[in-house]
C-alpha cells in the first residue's frame, strides 16, 4: 500500500494536536484541578450570520464540559472515548468512516445503581450521538474531520473538462463514460491539474444530473457538472468552494422549487447550522441560485396585489417600494404546463417556508384561510433566516405562499431535456436571471 | 285441616347454654368456616392468657386435623405451657356457661371466657363429639385427663371420662381438643392470617401451627421479655351505674355507705367520699342496705358528675410495650425501618386505656393498597380481622393523614400496627371486630401514629438524601474506566500512567461529593466495560 504524502502529513499533525490537548487535560487532573473540557458552544443560539461576509459562523460562546456535573459526565466520557478511537485509527494508518467510529466506540458499561440494581448502559445508542461527539472534537481540537482522515460516505459526483490528481493518480473528469467521479471525502487532498470550463452547475437531483450528463450538457456549455444528490455532504461543499475560490469559476445552483431545495442552495452558499464552525471552509458565498424559481413558474405578476402588504424589518427594512422595483419576470411555463407539473404544497412545506423567510411574509401572502390559521397558530412571530429576507427571496416565497405550489426540477426536464439544457439554463445564465 | 290453637305464649327460662346455642351467630359461629376460625381464636386466646399473663413464656401448638372421612369434621388441638387448671374446676370451667375466671376487672383477651364454651357447644351439636382436656399445674405430680359434654338444658357438665397419670417430666399447661364441623378450605386464609397477626404481637412466644395438609408454620420466639401482666383493680366511679351499686350493697360486706365507697372504688378516699355523700344528702354512717332506691339513684348521679377524681389507674392494663412491638414486627417482616410507641394511659368514661402504635417499612413488609398503609389492628392483644372499613383507625390513616407528607408514596411496603388496650374496649357492633370512634381514643391513636410516622419520615428523608448522593456518585463513576482507558490510549508512552489518573480522579470526586475515597473505589470496582 502506498500512502500519499499529503495523508501522512495530515496524520502526524492530527496526532500531535490530540496528544497536546488531551495531555493538558491529564495534567490538570494529576494536579488536582477539575476535569473540564472547554469548547465552543455548538448550538443555534451561538450561530451567527455574518452579514458582511454572508456566512454562517460559530459565535464566541464557550461551554464547559465538567465530569463532576452529572448532566455533563456522559458527554465528557463520550468525548474522550471518541478522541481515543480517532487517535487509535490515526496511528494505525486507518481511514475510518463516521459509522466505523460509531461501531468501534459502542460498548456497554455495566454498573450497579444506588439500589444495587444492575444496569447496562451503552456508550452511545445511535449514530446521531456519536456524530455529535465528532463535531465536538472538531471544534475542541480546531481540526476538521478530514484533517483527522475520517471518511464519510461519498455522495457527490462530478464530470467536466477538469483534470485532477487524487492520491497518486491523475484523473481526467471528461473521460468518465456514462459514470462520474465520486468526490472523495478528503477533497483538500485533491490537486487541480487542468481545467477548461466557464462555470460550475450544481444540480440537487442525481437523476437530472445523469440526464444532463448523457445529453452532453457540460460539453456543449463548457461547464463542470456536479450533483450533491440531495443535502450536500461536506466533501461536495468543499469541492465546490475550491472550484470557485481557486479556479475562479462562477457557481450556479439548480434545485427543486420548494423550501427544501432553497435551503440546499443556502447551505452551499452560506453554510449550515450544525456545521457552522466549518462554513469558512465549506461555504461558497459567491454561489448563485439559478432555479427553479417560483417566478420561472408563475411570473412575477401573480402577487402584484400582495406586494403592498409586505413589510419586513430586519438587517435592512424591506418596503413594498423596494419589492416593486425588482425587475418583472415572465413565466417559462404555459398555463397548461403549470397545471401538469406543479405539486400541491403540504402543510409541512409551508411551515418550513415560514422558518426560512419569516411569519410576516406568510401572513401577507397566504390566501388559503385554513393554512393561514394553522400558520398563525404554530409560527406566529417567527422571524426567519436573515439571508432569505431579501427582496428577491421574499418575492419567491410570497408566490409560494399564495399558490401553495411546488415544482421539482424533473418537471422542467419533462417539458423537454432540450428545453432544460439548451434553453432554460443557458438563457438564465446569459440574462443574469438568478438570485445572489 | 287440623291446627293447634295457641292459647297463650309459653314463657320459660332458658339456660345460658341454651341461649348461646340459639344465638351462636353473636359469638361468631354463623357458618362452618367462621366456626372453625372462631374455635381456633378462642382456644389460642385462652392459651395465651394462661401463659403470658402469668409470666410464662408461651409455647403454643395448634393442630387442625380432619376428624371424619365422610363428614367435614375437624379436630382442633391447642396446647399451651400455661398455669393449667385445678382438676376439680375443669368440669365447671369447660362445661358450664358463664363460669369463668374472667369476671374481674382487668384486661384479658376474652371478656367473659364465653368463647371456648360456645365452641364446645357448637362442636357437640354439629359432631356429637365430646371435648377432651389434659391439664396440670406447676407443682402438681399428676396430669389430669377429662372427657366432657355440656348438658344444654341444665347448663351442667357431664363427665364422660376422667383420669390421671403421673408426670414423668416437669410439665404444666393445658391441652384442649374440640371436634367441630368446619370448612377448612374457606377458613384457611383467615386462620393463617389470624395466627400470623397473633405472632406479630407475641414475639416472646413459640407458636407452631400444623394444618390439615400437614403444613407446618413455626414462629420462633425472638425475645424473652413479656408484656407487663395486668393487675386486678377496683372500678372507677365514672363507670358506676345503679346495678353496680346494688350488687356491691348486696354483697353485705360493708356496714356503712362510707365504707362501701372508700373500699370498693378506686380514686375515692376519705375527702372524696364525704363530698359525694354530702352532695347526695346521705349520712356517711348510713347502712347501705337500708338506702332507698331514689337515694341510690341520687348517689349514682353525683358520683358520675363529680369532676375531681384522680384518673382511673392503668395498672389493670397490659400494654405490649415498644420493645415487644418492635420485636414482633421484626420477626414477621424483617423491615428496614421499625419504630413503636406506647402512649401514656388515658381514660374514657371511667375506663383506662392505652394506645400503642408500631410502623414497619420496607424489608419483607407487603405492599399496601394505594389508599392507606396495611393495617394491623389489635384490641387487648387480639387481632381484629373483620370490619376494617368501619374502624376508627382506618378512618384516621385513610382520611386524616396525608402519607405524602411523611414521604410515603402509596402503595408502599408499610404496615401500621395499632393496639388499643382497655378494661372496656368500645367495640362497634356485636362482631367485636372494629373499634368505635370515641373522641379521646381517636385523638390518642392519631397522635401515636403521627409520632411514629414522623420518625419514619426522618428515616426516609435521610435515606433519600443518601440515595441521591450515591446516585450522583455512580452517575459519574460509571464513566471512569472509559475515560481513563481513553486517556491512556492517547497518551501512550507519555509520563502519566493510567493508575495515577484513576487515583487522582477518585481523589477529586471524593473531595467534591464528600464521599470517602474507599467508597468511591468500591463503586468503581463494580463498574465493568462490556461488549
Amino acid at each position: 500500500m502506498t500512502i500519499s504524502s499529503v495523508d501522512n502529513k495530515a496524520r502526524s499533525k492530527a496526532i500531535r494536536v490530540l496528544r497536546r490537548k488531551f495531555g493538558e487535560l491529564a495534567k490538570n487532573i494529576v494536579e488536582g484541578r477539575k476535569p473540564v473540557l472547554i469548547l465552543p458552544k455548538r448550538v443555534l443560539s451561538n450561530t451567527i450570520y455574518d452579514v458582511r461576509r454572508k456566512l454562517l459562523l460559530l459565535g464566541p460562546e464557550m461551554q464547559k464540559r465538567n465530569l463532576l456535573d452529572v448532566n455533563e459526565a456522559r458527554k465528557f466520557m463520550q468525548t474522550l472515548l471518541m478522541a481515543s478511537i480517532i487517535y487509535d485509527a490515526l496511528i494505525n494508518n486507518e481511514y475510518p468512516t463516521i459509522r466505523d467510529l460509531y461501531y468501534r466506540g459502542k460498548h456497554t458499561i455495566i454498573f450497579r445503581d444506588q439500589k444495587g440494581r444492575l444496569h447496562h448502559e451503552n456508550t452511545w445508542d445511535e449514530q446521531r450521538e456519536s456524530d455529535a461527539v465528532i463535531r465536538d472534537i472538531e471544534v475542541y481540537l480546531g481540526l476538521l474531520r478530514e484533517e483527522m482522515l475520517i471518511l464519510s460516505k461519498e455522495k457527490g459526483k462530478v464530470v467536466g473538462n477538469l483534470v485532477i490528481r487524487s492520491g497518486n493518480d491523475i484523473i481526467d473528469l471528461s473521460r468518465m463514460g456514462h459514470g462520474a467521479y465520486s468526490i472523495e471525502p478528503t477533497p483538500d487532498l485533491i490537486e487541480f491539474k487542468d481545467v477548461d470550463a466557464e462555470y460550475v452547475l450544481v444540480v440537487e437531483k442525481d437523476a437530472v444530473f445523469q440526464q444532463l450528463h448523457r445529453y452532453g450538457f457540460w460539453k456543449k456549455q463548457k461547464a463542470i457538472l456536479i450533483t450533491s444528490a440531495g443535502q450536500p455532504d461536506r466533501a461536495t461543499r468543499r469541492f465546490v468552494r475550491r472550484l470557485n475560490e481557486e479556479l475562479k469559476l462562477p457557481v450556479y445552483i439548480l434545485s427543486d422549487s420548494d423550501p427544501y431545495g432553497w435551503y440546499i442552495y443556502s447551505v452551499f452558499k452560506i453554510g449550515s447550522i450544525t456545521l457552522s464552525y466549518e462554513s469558512e471552509r465549506l461555504a461558497t458565498p459567491n454561489a448563485k441560485f439559478i432555479g427553479v424559481m417560483m417566478t420561472d413558474v408563475f411570473g412575477s405578476d401573480i402577487i402584484r396585489d400582495k406586494i403592498s402588504r409586505i413589510r419586513v424589518r430586519d438587517v435592512e427594512t424591506i418596503t413594498p417600494r423596494k419589492l416593486k422595483s425588482l425587475p418583472p419576470k415572465k413565466p417559462y411555463l404555459s398555463e397548461r404546463e403549470r397545471r401538469n407539473f406543479i405539486i400541491k404544497a403540504k402543510p409541512k412545506d409551508v411551515e418550513r417556508a415560514v422558518e426560512l423567510v419569516g411569519y410576516e411574509v406568510a401572513d401577507a401572502c397566504l390566501d388559503n384561510k385554513e393554512m393561514r390559521d394553522r400558520i398563525r397558530r404554530k409560527k406566529e412571530g417567527l422571524s426567519g433566516y436573515p439571508w432569505f429576507r431579501t427582496p428577491p427571496w421574499i418575492r419567491e416565497l410570497c408566490i409560494f405562499f399564495k399558490t401553495l405550489a411546488k415544482l421539482e426540477i424533473e418537471a422542467m426536464a419533462s417539458k423537454g431535456l432540450k428545453f432544460l439544457a439548451d434553453e432554460y439554463i443557458p438563457s438564465k445564465i446569459e440574462t443574469g436571471d438568478w438570485i445572489d | 285441616m287440623a291446627s293447634e290453637v295457641v292459647v297463650g305464649e309459653q314463657y320459660r327460662a332458658i339456660s345460658p347454654a341454651e341461649f348461646f346455642y340459639k344465638y351462636r351467630e353473636i359469638a361468631g359461629f354463623s357458618n362452618p368456616a367462621r366456626a372453625l376460625y372462631q374455635t381456633i381464636r378462642e382456644l389460642v386466646e385462652n392459651a395465651l392468657d394462661a401463659t403470658d399473663a402469668h409470666n410464662i413464656l408461651p409455647d403454643i401448638k395448634i393442630v387442625i386435623r380432619r376428624a371424619d372421612e365422610v363428614n367435614p369434621y375437624y379436630k382442633i388441638v391447642v396446647e399451651d405451657n400455661g398455669i393449667g387448671i385445678p382438676p376439680h374446676i375443669v368440669p365447671e370451667a369447660f362445661g358450664r356457661v358463664l363460669f369463668s375466671s374472667k369476671y374481674v376487672l382487668r384486661q384479658t383477651r376474652g371478656m367473659f371466657g364465653l368463647g371456648a364454651k360456645v365452641a364446645i357447644l357448637y362442636g357437640q351439636i354439629t359432631t356429637g363429639r365430646p371435648v377432651e382436656i389434659v391439664t396440670s399445674q406447676p407443682g402438681l405430680k399428676r396430669i389430669y385427663y377429662f372427657k366432657l359434654r355440656i348438658d344444654i338444658n341444665k347448663n351442667q357438665p357431664v363427665i364422660l371420662e376422667k383420669g390421671s397419670y403421673r408426670k414423668n417430666r416437669e410439665w404444666h399447661g393445658t391441652i384442649v381438643s374440640v371436634t367441630v364441623e368446619g370448612d377448612w378450605s374457606k377458613a384457611k386464609s383467615r386462620i393463617k392470617e389470624y395466627i400470623m397477626r397473633t405472632a406479630v404481637v407475641t414475639p416472646y412466644a413459640n407458636i407452631v401451627f400444623i394444618s390439615p395438609e400437614d403444613e407446618i408454620i413455626y414462629y420462633k420466639r425472638t425475645i424473652n421479655k413479656l408484656p407487663r401482666p395486668p393487675r386486678e383493680v377496683k372500678p372507677h366511679p365514672y363507670g358506676i351505674d345503679l346495678e353496680v351499686l346494688k350488687r356491691l350493697i348486696s354483697s353485705g360486706k360493708y356496714t356503712t355507705i362510707y365504707d362501701l365507697l372508700t373500699k370498693s372504688f378506686q380514686s375515692i378516699g376519705d375527702v372524696t367520699a364525704r363530698t359525694l355523700l354530702e352532695r347526695a344528702g346521705i349520712d356517711p354512717s348510713h347502712e347501705p342496705a337500708k338506702l332507698r332506691e331514689d337515694k341510690l339513684l341520687e348517689l349514682t348521679n353525683v358520683m358520675k358528675q363529680y369532676e375531681k377524681y384522680r384518673p382511673p389507674t392503668s395498672l389493670a392494663l397490659s400494654p405490649l410495650g415498644e420493645e415487644v412491638i418492635i420485636a414482633g414486627l421484626k420477626r414477621i417482616y424483617q423491615p428496614e425501618f421499625v419504630e413503636a410507641i406506647t402512649r401514656r394511659p388515658a381514660a374514657y368514661e371511667g375506663h383506662p386505656f392505652i394506645v400503642e402504635v408500631g410502623i414497619a417499612y420496607g424489608g419483607r413488609t407487603p405492599i399496601s393498597t394505594d389508599r392507606y398503609p396495611t393495617l394491623l389492628r389489635y384490641a387487648n392483644k387480639i387481632p381484629l380481622l373483620y370490619d376494617e372499613g368501619s374502624d376508627v383507625t382506618t378512618r384516621i390513616v385513610k382520611e386524616e393523614i396525608n402519607w405524602d407528607n411523611y414521604l410515603v408514596k402509596l402503595p408502599a411496603p408499610i404496615v401500621v400496627l395499632v393496639h388499643l388496650c382497655s378494661t372496656k374496649i368500645p367495640f362497634k357492633g356485636v362482631g367485636k371486630e372494629s373499634i368505635a370512634d370515641v373522641d379521646v381514643i381517636h385523638k390518642e391513636i392519631k397522635l401515636a401514629i403521627l409520632e411514629v410516622a414522623r420518625r419514619l419520615r426522618n428515616y426516609l428523608s435521610k435515606k433519600m438524601k443518601e440515595e441521591e448522593r450515591r446516585k450522583k456518585l455512580i452517575s459519574i463513576i460509571k464513566y471512569i474506566p472509559d475515560i481513563t482507558n481513553s486517556l491512556a490510549v492517547i497518551l501512550r508512552g507519555d509520563s502519566i500512567p493510567r493508575e495515577k489518573i484513576v487515583e487522582k480522579l477518585v481523589e477529586i470526586i471524593s473531595l467534591k461529593l464528600e464521599v470517602p475515597k474507599n467508597e468511591v473505589y468500591d463503586m468503581l470496582k463494580k463498574v465493568e466495560i462490556g461488549v
